[in-house]
């Protein structure tokens, strides 16, 4: 499979006055074209950090980023602006991209109806609830049709039971869109509920510590939950995050 | 409210707001008819000299005689015209400056101490300087007004812009937003409650700022109707004057409360 995303040797060096603070440090990864990849790693190891360097949004100190396609990044809050109507929110990086046409709006209002918020498009942010708002926030990645979705914890905010269902979603809505996405969680087995690969990083500065493909295929988050394969991926990721 | 099916609990709930709400209003009500009235009666019986306590009915009667030769809506006209002035100049030029200073962050550090001096500093002490640049006429008291008032609108509107959501603005520099973009989309927007704040700070900053003007130099408005009756001792004149400003300061703040009214229905972060 073609590669959409590749990090060669990639060395990122934060400056501030008190020093510097080196937050990845040859990180060499790649993804391929319709694949979903979970990224976990403790915290503080520079996550964050890798997905502004893979938006564009950092330049690496040393390395290049190469990508082939455009990006939606979907952040832990679902940042939703409070003052716009979720359909205006929606709409937004339409705005931004100067692609607000006719044709780009019907077809983000359709995203919308297909995936349950056709109801919630007059209302604003806070008359939504925490699930359907992060629903409103990936619609909102989606409006624009990028190729690859960088999700930094996306679910981190949400309590557990609205936080498993919204899983299921997104997991739905990527998989159906046929998108690529590169996840980023604290959460093991939300990782291996979601992902094709799991790459685990090692404390800061980041590498690439482990990299497993795992085997599930089509299998949507909760039904990988019940199988016997997900409690021995838990296991052995645990122990190469915990080493 | 689409659909009037309330519990029986919440009607009741809804009877006792509202008659808590007319019990207050009644309060105030009777609160200012109990200061006039007992103001009245101690001046009117001889308990206190009404020479120098002034009183309600010879209020009433001193802006009677002011309405009927017409200076009083002379007075009240030159300091409204230099309040309102001075408060758009004061909040239009503050709004700009912070934009700058927004926009660049070396001019806002180079800028920084300035600020907070100008700011300390009472800003009377320039009343011999306006009086020599100015002269004695409406410029120097609007300049005085936008003075006073210019460097709060500045910090207040500054620090509301700086205070934008660091996650948001990454938000937007990942659809790929240039920085007017964020400006016009973002910051601005979410701004809107301190733009409000500083509003509502900024009418009273006018008024001190044109009255502060009136006392100094002028030879019209209320604040000279004060000063003047003051000095020549006609208290009825000053206590007059001061109502009357009062009024004016009450309605200008009212329209402000209108606008965010209007402005930020929904905002609340
Ligand atoms: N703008 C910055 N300037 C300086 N240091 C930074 C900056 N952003 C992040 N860092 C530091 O770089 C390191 C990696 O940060 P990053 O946010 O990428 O980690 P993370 O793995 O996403 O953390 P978390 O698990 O808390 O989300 C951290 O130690 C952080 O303090
Ligand atoms: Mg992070």
């Amino acid at each position: 499979m073609e590669n959409i995303l590749t990090f060669r040797d990639v060395t990122h060096i934060y400056h501030t006055v008190r020093g510097e603070l080196v937050a990845a440090q040859e990180l060499s990864f790649s993804v391929s074209r319709g694949e979903f990849v979970a990224i976990i790693g403790p915290s503080g190891c520079g996550k964050t950090t890798l997905l502004s360097l893979a938006a564009g949004l950092l330049k690496p100190s040393a390395g290049s980023v190469e990508s082939s396609g455009s990006f939606g990044y979907m952040l832990q809050k679902d940042e939703l602006f409070p003052w716009r109507t979720i359909e205006k929110n929606i709409f937004l990086p339409l705005e931004v991209k100067r692609k607000n046409t006719q044709e780009a709006r019907r077809r983000a209002l359709a995203l919308a109806e297909k995936y349950g918020l056709a109801d919630f498009l007059k209302s604003y942010p806070k008359q939504l609830s925490g699930g359907m708002r992060q629903r409103a926030a990936l619609i909102r990645t989606l409006a624009t049709d990028p190729d690859i979705l960088l999700l930094d914890e996306p679910f981190s905010a949400l309590d557990y039971q609205t936080r498993l269902n919204v899983c299921e979603d997104v997991a739905a809505i990527i998989r159906s869109e046929q998108k690529t996405a590169l996840l980023i969680t604290h959460d093991i087995s939300e990782a291996i509920s979601l992902a094709d690969r799991v790459l685990v990083l090692s404390a800061r500065p980041a590498r690439v510590a482990h990299s497993h493909t795992l085997d599930f295929g089509d299998v949507p988050p909760l039904k990988r939950r019940e199988q016997p394969a997900f409690s021995a991926w838990f296991e052995r990721l645990w122990g190469e995050l915990n080493a | 409210m689409k659909h009037v099916n309330y519990s029986q609990e919440h009607a009741r709930f809804l009877r006792r707001r509202k008659q808590n709400l007319a019990l207050v209003w009644a309060l105030r009500i009777g609160v200012l008819a109990l200061l006039l009235g007992l103001w009245e009666l101690v001046t009117a019986t001889g308990w206190v000299d009404p020479f120098i306590m002034s009183s309600p009915s010879r209020i009433a009667t001193t802006l009677a005689g002011l309405a009927a030769d017409g200076s009083l809506f002379y007075h009240i006209g030159v300091t409204l015209w230099e309040t309102l002035a001075g408060f758009a100049i004061a909040v239009v030029l503050g709004f700009a400056v912070a934009l700058a200073l927004w926009w660049s962050d070396t001019l806002r550090r180079v800028l920084e101490p300035y600020i907070v001096v100008l700011n300390a500093l009472p800003k009377i002490a320039l009343g011999p300087l306006i009086i020599i640049w100015f002269g004695t006429g409406s410029e120097a008291i609007v300049f005085m007004t936008v003075l006073v008032g210019v460097i709060i609108a500045i910090m207040h509107v500054l620090s509301a812009f700086i205070a934008t959501e660091e996650s948001k603005i990454l938000l937007m520099r990942s659809m790929g937003a240039n920085k007017w973009q964020i400006l016009c989309k973002l910051v601005i927007p979410s701004s809107y409650p301190a733009v409000i704040s500083m509003l509502k700070v900024n009418v009273g900053m006018a008024w001190i700022g044109s009255i502060m003007g009136e006392y100094i130099v002028s030879r019209a408005g209320l604040g000279y109707l004060i000063v003047y009756g003051g000095q020549v001792f006609k208290l009825d004149l000053v206590m007059s004057a001061t109502f009357v400003l009062c009024l004016l300061a009450a309605g200008m703040y009212a329209l402000v409360v209108l606008l965010e009214k209007i402005l930020v229905k929904n905002t609340d972060n």
